[in-house]
């Protein structure tokens, strides 16, 4: 799969590379202190803001793209920063750094809630806080239907089609969005 | 038997590693379905316990997936699941990082972009209603999930920890008097 093509370079002017150490340092610590989420904040303050990493306009493309392919946004994301600054071998540091600290820290947590998972208030406390969580997922798919209704009316029935299949009627994900997305394309084609 | 715990696993969140459109959200309701109704490596109060666990705890929400892994198949089975949700969308992430300095700004590409925004939005409100609907904590979870949406609309960026706080307290206080 792999093939021998150099990565591109940090950006225009030649600038030295951004130190591999570096990299790694840098999503390890943003995936250990992001509680809550808004790792895609985290990065674009550091990569672009403090550090000067890339600029603006590549950064937010990167994010757009992350966002309409599957997968985690912040995952893809973080493949593209350091695919940018490191080549593949960036892309899988960047992405592993991100991903390792946190996978561990979270099953600790979670043997530790095992031990105590008897206690009802604290089965409650979590409930909550998932709940919570549930609403900052729903204030994010309220703000996408949003921007999908800036691109016509018809979003609406591809929004409310897709929550009746998959959140009520529970219908498998695959066919769903394999026929919807056809659908919604040609819509898409239909206004320019 | 451990060998054809993995090989469920895989078989599972593989495919759904392509379909997660909109980021981890979009596929809740899947991973619930298969998880707890299918296969049941757990069931619904576990499900949500360590979906809370995941938001709470550092890191991207897509670690869900790890404990789901962890919780049936031990450290081995947190790594198995993590791979196969994470390697192939992130495979496919690679290879359009490799073209997009090429392609980026051609009409195709914001045509796709354009047809999947609604699929997206769909899929993260549906992931969120299944989650809620499988609680076990009555009306106080919506009332607390809607509360939340409202702040986390209105104020986009506030720090998300203190309201995540003060839910789990309120869960807990509501649920304690409820029980007496």
């Amino acid at each position: 799969m792999e093939q021998a093509e150099p990565a591109i370079p940090p950006n225009e002017s030649a600038q030295a590379p951004v130190p591999f150490a570096d990299l790694v340092l840098l999503f390890t610590r943003i995936g250990l202190t992001s509680f809550g989420g808004g790792l895609s904040a985290w990065l674009y303050r550091e990569v672009v803001g403090k550090r000067h990493w890339m600029k603006d306009d590549d950064f937010l493309g990167a994010l757009t793209m992350s966002q309409v392919l599957p997968g985690a946004n912040v995952i893809n994301l973080s493949i593209y920063i350091g695919h940018r600054l490191r080549g593949g071998l960036g892309a899988a540091a960047a992405v592993s750094a991100l991903l390792l600290p946190p996978m561990v820290v979270a099953i600790l947590i979670t043997i530790g809630f095992q031990r105590v998972g008897d206690i009802a208030w604290l089965h409650n406390f979590l409930e909550g806080i998932a709940a919570a969580a549930m609403g900052m997922t729903i204030a994010m798919g309220l703000r996408s239907g949003r921007r999908a209704l800036a691109n016509g009316r018809w979003s609406v029935g591809i929004i409310a089609a897709v929550f009746v299949a998959i959140g009520v009627l529970r219908w498998p994900l695959i066919p769903v969005v394999l026929v919807l997305s056809f659908v919604s394309l040609m819509f898409a084609r239909g206004r320019p | 038997m451990r060998g054809n715990l993995y090989l469920q696993l895989i078989g599972v969140f593989a495919p759904l590693s392509l379909l997660s459109f909109g980021g981890g959200q979009s596929i809740i309701a899947d991973i619930h379905k298969q998880s707890v109704d299918v296969f049941h490596w757990v069931t619904q109060a576990q499900f949500v316990d360590l979906f809370a666990i995941s938001r709470a705890a550092p890191g991207p929400g897509a670690l869900f997936t790890t404990l789901i892994g962890w919780h049936v198949g031990g450290w081995m089975g947190a790594l198995v699941a993590s791979l196969a949700l994470f390697v192939p969308s992130s495979l496919l992430a690679y290879a359009v990082a490799r073209v997009w300095n090429r392609h980026g700004d051609k009409p195709w590409f914001s045509q796709v972009q354009r047809a999947l925004i609604p699929l997206a939005s769909g899929l993260i409100l549906a992931g969120a209603y299944a989650v809620l609907n499988a609680s076990s904590g009555g009306v106080s979870i919506w009332l607390i999930a809607l509360a939340a949406a409202a702040l986390f609309s209105r104020f986009e960026k506030i720090n998300p920890l203190p309201t995540l706080f003060v839910a789990g307290v309120a869960q807990a206080l509501v649920q304690g008097w409820a029980w007496k």
